[in-house]
């Protein structure tokens, strides 16, 4: 992937990176073996002024450039557009987005892994995000109510019968005990298959809001198979039966139609 | 006499059941899993074990945040 005229100390950058060893030509350190002095270097350079710091910029862009690369090339597939100029669009984008959430967050960078790996996280959530962004842009999302087509048939009359059941219930249980909108988020992304990201942006919230809404939802149905026997009790748990109705309420969640 | 139509049993595919009834506990956020990410990948990338079992879970239940942990450990195993 070019880096669109910031290659050179991109290169160098990530040719270092590889070795280990490197040290750059304005003498900002590659991560070698992790060490305090090392990682230092780094976040000194960052916060730093002048040359210094406008060439660890440039280095931290071409890792950036490269995390962002090996990203969108992971999930080339889902690109409607997998061209040279629309991918490099994508990873330049992915890679000034994530300098600049790099340098926000750089007083919270503690350590406990190297600078580059730390630094490459922000990189490729940005690029998986606009991938998938980029996958859906043209495609409605449909937030809908439970209703689901008929399972696959298995191969024995007992598997089948099981499998069914346990699904019956399921679908049972998720009418009892969760709110519409609980069932259509879990709809959306459980079954339906939407991306976290993609249905967050659509319904203007954040991906961990809806991840939040799926672990109650989640918490909320095995606690309910379990009280009708659908599911074992877990281990070391006492058994518990739906006798309280409390339980039984779906809890008011800010949202919720 | 006015009888409501019954509504057929809705059935869900094997793998909406088993997503929809993944333990997703101990409870671990998507911000959480991010700051995390790191310093699992890189224990991962190294072979050893990350002795997170909440990561671990979150990853087996959160399809973006799973994909990102992988390309960071196969971006760590390419060096």
């Amino acid at each position: 992937m070019t880096s669109m005229g910031r290659g050179d100390a991109g290169a160098g950058m990530r040719a270092g990176a590889r070795a280990g060893t490197a040290t750059s030509a304005a003498g900002v350190r590659v991560d070698g073996p992790t060490s305090e002095g090392r990682e230092t270097d780094w976040v000194a350079a960052l916060s730093g002024s002048g040359s210094e710091q406008a060439t660890a910029l440039r280095e931290l862009h071409g890792l950036m450039v490269r995390a962002a690369a090996h990203q969108v090339w992971r999930m080339r597939a889902a690109l409607p557009d997998a061209s040279p100029g629309a991918v490099d669009v994508i990873v330049n984008q992915a890679a000034d987005e994530a300098v600049t959430a790099i340098l926000a967050k750089l007083h919270t960078f503690q350590g406990r892994s190297r600078f580059t790996t730390w630094a490459f996280k922000f990189a490729i959530l940005q690029a998986a995000t606009e991938v998938r962004r980029v996958q859906w842009q043209h495609r409605e999302v449909e937030l809908r109510d439970l209703e689901v087509r008929p399972a696959p048939g298995h191969d024995s009359p007992e598997l089948c019968a099981e499998g069914s059941d346990l699904a019956t219930a399921l679908a049972a249980a998720m009418r009892r005990v969760l709110t519409p909108y609980q069932r259509r988020i879990a709809v959306a992304l459980l079954v339906d298959a939407v991306p976290i990201d993609v249905l967050a942006e659509r319904l203007g919230t954040t991906r961990g809001a809806l991840y939040k809404t799926l672990h109650d939802v989640r918490v909320r149905l095995r606690r309910e198979l379990v009280s009708r026997g659908y599911l074992p009790v877990p281990h070391g748990d006492p058994p518990q039966t739906s006798t309280s109705t409390l339980d039984r309420l779906p809890t008011r969640r800010a949202g919720t139609p | 006499m006015n009888q409501t139509p019954q509504r057929p049993p809705e059935v869900l595919s094997d793998a909406s059941v088993d997503e929809l009834l993944r333990d997703t506990t101990p409870w671990l956020s998507c911000e959480e899993c991010f700051e995390r990410m790191d310093a699992y990948a890189e224990a991962v990338a190294r072979g050893l074990s990350a002795h997170d079992q909440a990561m671990d879970r979150h990853l087996g239940a959160c399809p973006a945040c799973d994909e990102e942990a992988r390309s960071l450990i196969e971006l760590l195993q390419a060096d």
